[in-house]
């Protein structure tokens, strides 16, 4: 902002002021998911004129969803899973065990952090059985999902 | 009590130790067990009784034996939670469904507990890809590589 030509005329502490209202006005209203009037209302109090009010509002309606989402973003919460691999493997032997003929499964979950940024991913190996079992509780964490949203 | 000296009964046991293991880790059969240790030149009976003590016991020794391949953390089990985030600092009325897993695994005799969370397509996502990964044991595929690798 302090480099926009438009505004090079405006004395930069006063513009400084202006963005920090600003914004502090949009996170506020965004927070609360205030409605129009809420915030005409609000703003009519702070003594702005009407044409200034309805242009704000119309703004404001505009990026309305994407402020939602964005706000909605921030805090803490345990790593998120974003997707999964696997390796369908054949053992047949190692140097300590010959003759083994076993199938197993190496999966891997993509997991994102939100803090770091970084991607720890979680590598696991397990059987048919036990994969059967994981995805066994996966479809009923599933089920009670669905059952929620009819109630 | 043996009447022999120590060094005797330590190799001793180390024979038999090797043996045993080698042939559990091989899996050989009865007939060529039984052909390896007559080549020793041992009685009948300590033969017989031998040959007893590996099939008894190669079962066991075998499992064990498979605990020394390298390994990575294998899955125990999964506990999962259904939650809502109804609010949050940054912002107020929300209505968010995620769905938290602890995730219990075996790594080297230690347990760990890891505590993740999905939203409600990923976890859809999830299940559906691996129901993939266990159907394809079923494939033609697969079963031909396991009926001709025995």
């Amino acid at each position: 902002i302090l480099d926009d030509p438009d505004l090079k005329d405006i004395d930069p502490t006063v513009l400084k002021h202006c963005h920090a209202a600003a914004a502090t006005c949009i996170l506020e209203a965004g927070k609360q998911k205030a409605d129009v009037s809420a915030i005409s209302t609000c703003l009519e109090d702070c003594k702005l004129d009407k044409e200034k009010i309805e242009q704000f509002c119309t703004e404001y309606q505009k990026n309305k969803d994407a402020l939602e989402i964005l706000l909605g973003s921030i805090g803490r919460s345990p790593r998120h899973i974003t997707d999964v691999s696997w390796r369908l493997e054949y053992q047949i032997k190692s140097n300590q065990l010959h003759k083994t003929y076993q199938p197993s499964y190496l999966v891997t979950l993509n997991v994102e952090n939100s803090d770091s940024g970084s991607h720890p991913d979680v590598r696991f190996t397990c059987t048919m059985e036990q994969l059967q079992d994981l995805v066994g509780k996966l479809k009923d964490a599933a089920k009670s999902l669905e059952r929620a949203t009819q109630l | 009590k043996l009447n022999v000296g120590v060094d005797t009964v330590q190799h001793g046991v180390e024979g038999l130790t090797y043996l045993l293991t080698e042939s559990s880790k091989l899996m050989i059969s009865e007939i060529d067990f039984q052909d390896s240790i007559h080549v020793l030149g041992f009685s009948d009976e300590l033969n017989k009784l031998l040959l007893q003590l590996y099939m008894d016991n190669r079962k066991e020794i075998r499992s064990i034996l498979g605990e020394l391949t390298p390994k990575l953390p294998s899955y125990h089990s999964l506990e999962w939670r259904l939650d809502v985030q109804l609010a949050s600092r940054s912002l107020r009325q929300q209505i968010k469904p995620a769905v938290t897993i602890k995730l219990h695994l075996n790594q080297n005799e230690d347990q760990t507990a890891q505590v993740l969370q999905t939203d409600p397509s990923t976890l859809l996502h999830l299940i559906q890809q691996l129901e993939q990964a266990l159907g394809e044991m079923k494939t033609n595929h697969c079963r031909r590589i396991v009926r001709n690798m025995k």
